[in-house]
């Protein structure tokens, strides 16, 4: 049941996917574009200077791109059910939850897709380059977070986009809610508690989602391709 | 006799199906008859575990619905009303994707029909029309062998050589198998043909459950002379009453149960039957829903 499941997701996502899989694989040589020719028109010399700024350009694109696959993975992987009303899925024999999880599954493996892109990618721009002393290639790790990254924004928009489009709003508006009223009462308690002044809910909150150890720490972590 | 599907008290307030109780027999093809809007589609998406009824029992095969679904939707061959399979799909892609869900899928059967019915396996299902999209749905209903096969609206807008098609392959089924069928439509003539029970819904209310024979033979418009006012207690149900012209005392009377022996209640209440017509199923089909409906006037 999974193989034609996947098939079928792939079916439907492959178009939409193509265009991340090709940035999945140029990104990496994006980095190190354009930083210098080598002597010997290989590999190309970098100077430091050059490379931390031509990877601090670049930087902020692998987590959106990452996004992109999840979104476009997870949208992809509902779309048909939604369009007839989930009636197929519903009449088939399967219970709920094997269904979903075949379908999670399938997602998963497309995932892999652009994940195995940016990771050819970053090998061809290793071994396109020649690097200061004291600085490394890091492909494998860089190829893991993207995949990882990619797999948190699918799981989390998967699991929206399962629900009805009612279910959806409700839990996007709680969530904006929280930040608001958070603030609003940060604020307000400012004026009367000192502790206040300094801790703002909707902000700590906001730290956790991205700090170590939070649910999106993978996006604001450290997409490393080269380093010390 | 056992019941391939039973539905018992179920109701539903946002589809206002009433306590509705339903009971289709095993091995039969049982017409379920009902207007536009009067609850076909929601009864089916109930018995088919799709929603949750607020009250009452449901089993299918012997099997209570929701608990036990997976098992019972792995013997029931269903096509929707509206077409359910993937658009960007070729007709083999579909029948590839459905067959791994089945464990009894009879793949020979498939491409028999395949052939059979004129479909091009390397076809897109968003460039099929709409009988050949109605013909795809039934092979991939049939083709899984199914217990129970249910049919909403299956031949609905298709032309009367794809109906027949569709029809056929059902009726070769059910000889070859024993299987039960239900059907769903607002096409009586259709279900006339290949139906031995028949339920009619009307506004979420079962109004009637009987062998098809009784249905088309039970119902009849008869023409009575000096008919009392007070009918009192008849052998018959009386679906409607209608007066004649001014001058003549003769009324027509549109019963449900009618058998011969019954004429002689009109000469025990001082009446006289000066016709007994037969009503084809249509005829049959509107003047029950006429009497079944609250605003509905024994007397016009």
């Amino acid at each position: 049941m999974y193989q034609p499941m996947l098939f079928v997701h792939w079916k439907q996502a492959r178009l939409l996917l193509v265009p991340f899989v090709v940035a999945a694989f140029g990104l990496p040589l994006m980095v190190v574009q354009g930083l210098g020719s080598g002597p010997e028109g290989g590999a190309v010399a970098m100077n430091a200077y050059l490379m931390v700024n031509g990877y601090q350009t670049w930087l902020p694109m692998f987590p959106l791109l990452a996004a992109g696959v999840g979104a476009v993975i997870a949208l992809t992987a509902w779309n048909w059910d939604h369009q007839q009303s989930h009636v197929y899925a519903l009449s088939l024999p399967l219970a709920r939850w094997e269904y979903v999880m075949l379908k999670m599954g399938a997602g998963v493996a497309l995932v892999l897709v652009p994940g195995v892109a940016l990771w050819l990618g970053a090998h061809v721009a290793a071994a396109s380059v020649e690097l200061p002393a004291g600085f490394q290639m890091y492909p494998n790790q860089l190829a893991l977070r993207f995949v990882l990254a990619s797999l948190v924004a699918y799981a989390l928009l998967f699991s929206l986009a399962s629900g009805t489009i009612k279910t959806t709003v409700w839990i996007v508006t709680g969530v904006i809610l929280f930040f608001f009223v958070g603030d609003a009462v940060s604020t307000g308690l400012g004026t009367v508690i000192p502790f206040f002044r300094d801790y703002n809910i909707a902000t700590e909150a906001a730290k956790w989602f991205v700090s170590v150890g939070g649910p999106f720490e993978v996006f604001t972590g450290n997409w490393t391709l080269i380093d010390v | 006799m056992s019941n391939s599907i039973e539905l018992t008290d179920v109701g539903c307030k946002s589809f206002e199906l009433r306590d509705l109780s339903l009971r289709v027999p095993t091995g039969s093809i049982y017409g379920f008859l009902g207007p536009n809007g009067s609850g076909k589609t929601t009864t089916i998406r109930m018995f088919m575990g799709m929603m949750k009824p607020d009250r009452g029992e449901i089993s299918v095969l012997g099997r209570a619905v929701p608990k036990e679904l997976p098992r019972i939707l792995a013997r029931v061959g269903f096509v929707p009303e509206r077409p359910h399979v993937y658009p960007a799909l070729s007709v083999a892609e579909a029948i590839r994707y459905h067959s791994s869900f089945y464990p009894l899928w009879d793949q020979s059967w498939a491409d028999e029909l395949v052939t059979r019915l004129g479909l091009d396996p390397a076809r897109k299902i968003a460039r099929l029309s709409k009988g050949e999209t109605g013909k795809l749905l039934l092979l991939l209903a049939l083709a899984q062998r199914p217990d129970l096969l249910v049919l909403d609206e299956p031949t609905d807008g298709l032309d009367p050589v794809v109906r027949r098609d569709v029809l056929t392959a059902v009726l070769d089924y059910v000889s070859e198998t024993s299987a039960t069928v239900f059907i769903s439509s607002h096409l009586v003539h259709e279900l006339e043909r290949i139906c031995d029970w028949v339920g009619v819904l009307d506004h979420g209310q079962l109004v009637a459950e009987l062998p098809m024979q009784s249905f088309k033979n039970g119902i009849k418009r008869i023409r009575v002379a000096d008919a009392p006012d007070v009918p009192g207690d008849t052998p018959f149900v009386i679906l409607g009453r209608s007066q004649g012209d001014a001058f003549t005392s003769v009324e027509t009377w549109t019963v449900r149960g009618w058998q011969d022996p019954m004429r002689q209640y009109f000469e025990g209440v001082g009446a006289t039957l000066r016709d007994v017509i037969d009503l084809d199923l249509e005829e049959g089909f509107v003047e029950l829903l006429r009497s079944s409906r609250p605003n509905n006037h024994h007397r016009s």
